[in-house]
């Protein structure tokens, strides 16, 4: 069997290539960049929303049960550069520092996943000017790494605002969907700044918070157990305040019916989810359709998710739209079974 | 009867007996629509939601308030883009005729409000369809607010400008704040002429860039009169409407007496010509 060639080394490619695997189907795993496990390491995700377990428990396993695996071939810092169709499956040409060439691969799972929103295309929030003004992927680091100082004079801040959807559901920036996560991530994040620092004020600016199905329960602890503030109505424009030294953060309280201006020492943004560069590109490479929004279309999206429309290219994660982990995992699994059951003909 | 299904928000009509003997004014804090009055509302709303820029400008909204952190007239008054745009979406008839009569003319019609607003409504725009309509109704209010504003409607009307330039001084504009008027006497040099050295690149002075043509004026009033502007604004004040076309009418002359010298001052240097109409 030649073998099935995965695409991408985050949750939904690392779990596709180990379920591959533990088929007994021979995996072809690709990855652009020089680490495996795809955001959540890049930006060193701290604990994960909602059950507030660190990210490196459930990216561990993933990667570790990979590289275990006699049957999975991994390249890192490799992409795929031309597709050529076979009778059955297909002619993939590969370019990295370890292996480059033609490679006859039997199927394809194209776990090629996100990318975060650019905050700076949001100007008016000053992401890119202001130091202190920081994009909600930058802060997971910033708290994994315990190092929770504000970056314009490393002093500990006393009071920080999240602002949730930043290119997110905002038509203006041509993305009018919800990123899902965004919501979770950035209370979960206020709670992890209260348990380190109770002394830190914390508010969070929503115009609806989408903690769905049981992630409900953080939302709630958040308020009840850890003090976190919500406010509902967005920060429309950041400044800078006091000769440089806070931030104002003017906005409309939505349920006061009252413009408001607030000082803080640190403004977070929760920046949302774009296709990824690697999606797009996965997309032309392969002739795949994609939607409005930019991200891969499975064929029939109710009834299977995983499938691409086209044979033998099987879809994993948020490749097809915003997606956490925990799915994107599931996905990952799904896509392995179909791909394999293509492989064996 | 409860009290609550007459709160503002929540009435979809009120009968003439209704609208007789007020329910709730304690709470609703202001006063009952007359029968007539109800039925201006009535009418006005029918026509709001029926107007063609409706459907365009009224898009959706997620009241997430950015509009009003951009509106220089929501740090002033008690006004607020997304309320209004909340009326224009989902009000009634009273919430639309209680916008209408004094908040629409909070708006200084930057459209700062559109620039921000992540779902493309366009609220300035639906402002000012509702401005369009208290006028077209000549509702008393409206009357009201724009008293004060004769000298720029009349300007507005008869040239195409809403001020003038003897009008930009900080008499005229209180709210330029003390820098305005300290600022005029540091630079030590009269305003006029200080204004008159800006447009350097057109090599025209403020005084001569906005003298208007008598043709110009002519054309603007014919536009305003074609549009039924004019008709609207007699509905709202006939007083200046009458003053408006008295000044039309004699730059009308004053234009017709300089054709007839112009065309005798051609005929006596070149014969008879032949001459336009119209």
């Amino acid at each position: 069997m030649n073998p099935v060639l995965v695409l991408g080394g985050g949750p939904a490619g690392l779990s596709a290539a180990a379920e591959l695997a533990s088929l007994g189907a021979p995996v072809l795993l690709v990855e652009k960049e020089e680490y495996w496990g795809g955001n959540p390491r890049r930006w060193h995700y701290s604990l994960l929303a909602p059950d507030l377990l660190p990210a490196e428990e459930v990216l561990n396993p993933l990667v570790s049960r990979v590289e275990g695996a006699p049957l999975i071939e991994r390249h890192l810092r490799t992409t795929v550069s031309r597709v050529e169709p076979l009778s059955s499956g297909f002619r993939v040409e590969l370019k990295g520092p370890e292996t480059s060439g033609w490679r006859e691969v039997s199927s394809v799972v194209l776990a090629t996943g996100f990318d975060h929103f650019d905050s700076r295309r949001k100007y008016e929030y000053g992401y890119g000017r202001y130091p202190d003004v920081i994009d909600f992927k930058e802060f997971e680091g910033m708290i994994h790494d315990d190092r929770l100082t504000r970056p314009s004079d490393g002093a500990l801040p006393k009071r920080i605002a999240w602002l949730l959807c930043v290119g997110s559901r905002d038509v203006q920036v041509g993305n009018p969907w919800c990123c899902r996560m965004g919501c979770a991530v950035s209370i979960k994040q206020a709670v992890e700044v209260r348990q380190k620092h109770p002394e830190i004020d914390t508010y969070v600016y929503y115009m609806d918070i989408r903690t769905y199905g049981l992630w409900e329960d953080l939302y709630w602890k958040s308020m009840n157990e850890y003090g976190v503030k919500f406010i509902r109505g967005r920060i429309g424009q950041i400044t800078q305040a006091e000769g440089g030294k806070r931030l104002l953060a003017t906005g409309e309280d939505t349920i006061l019916s009252r413009p408001t201006e607030v000082p803080f020492d640190m403004i977070v943004l929760a920046s949302g989810m774009e296709p990824g560069t690697g999606t797009k590109e996965a997309a032309q490479l392969f002739g795949l359709p994609v939607g409005p929004e930019g991200f891969l279309t499975p064929k029939l999206s109710d009834l299977n998710p995983v499938e691409s429309g086209h044979p033998g290219i099987f879809l994993a994660g948020a490749a097809t739209g915003p997606k956490a982990i925990p799915d994107a995992v599931t996905e990952g699994m799904g896509a392995a079974l179909r791909a394999y059951k293509h492989a064996r003909g | 009867m409860s009290v609550v299904a007459h709160l503002p928000h929540r009435t979809p009509t009120l009968t003439d007996t209704e609208a007789a003997h007020p329910p709730a004014l304690e709470l609703t804090g202001r006063r009952p629509l007359t029968a007539e009055e109800r039925r201006t509302a009535e009418t006005i709303f029918g026509e709001f939601r029926a107007d063609g820029r409706y459907r365009e400008y009224v898009l959706g909204c997620l009241n997430c308030g950015e509009c009003t952190t951009g509106c220089p007239a929501a740090r002033f008054y008690d006004f607020s883009p997304r309320e209004m745009l909340q009326i224009a979406a989902v009000g009634d008839a009273t919430t639309l005729w209680d916008a209408m009569q004094e908040k629409i003319w909070a708006c200084c019609q930057c459209y700062t409000c559109n620039m921000r607003c992540r779902f493309g409504n366009d609220i300035a725009g639906i402002i000012s369809v509702m401005r369009e309509l208290s006028v077209r109704h000549g509702l008393e209010s409206t009357r009201r607010v724009l008293a004060p504003f004769n000298r720029s409607l009349t300007l507005l009307m008869t040239v195409g400008t809403q001020v003038a330039s003897d009008m930009i001084q900080p008499d005229f504009f209180r709210d330029w704040g003390p820098f305005a008027a300290a600022g005029e006497k540091s630079w030590d040099a009269d305003p006029h002429l200080l204004r008159q050295a800006i447009p350097i690149d057109v090599l025209q002075t403020t005084t001569s860039s906005w003298e208007v043509s008598v043709q110009t004026s002519l054309e603007l009033f014919r536009i305003y009169e074609e549009a039924g502007v004019l008709d609207m604004l007699r509905g709202l004040d006939p007083d200046l409407t009458e003053m408006l076309i008295d000044i039309i009418e004699e730059r009308r002359e004053e234009f017709e007496e300089a054709r007839t010298r112009y065309h005798s001052q051609l005929a006596a240097m070149h014969g008879p010509v032949a001459t336009f109409s119209g």
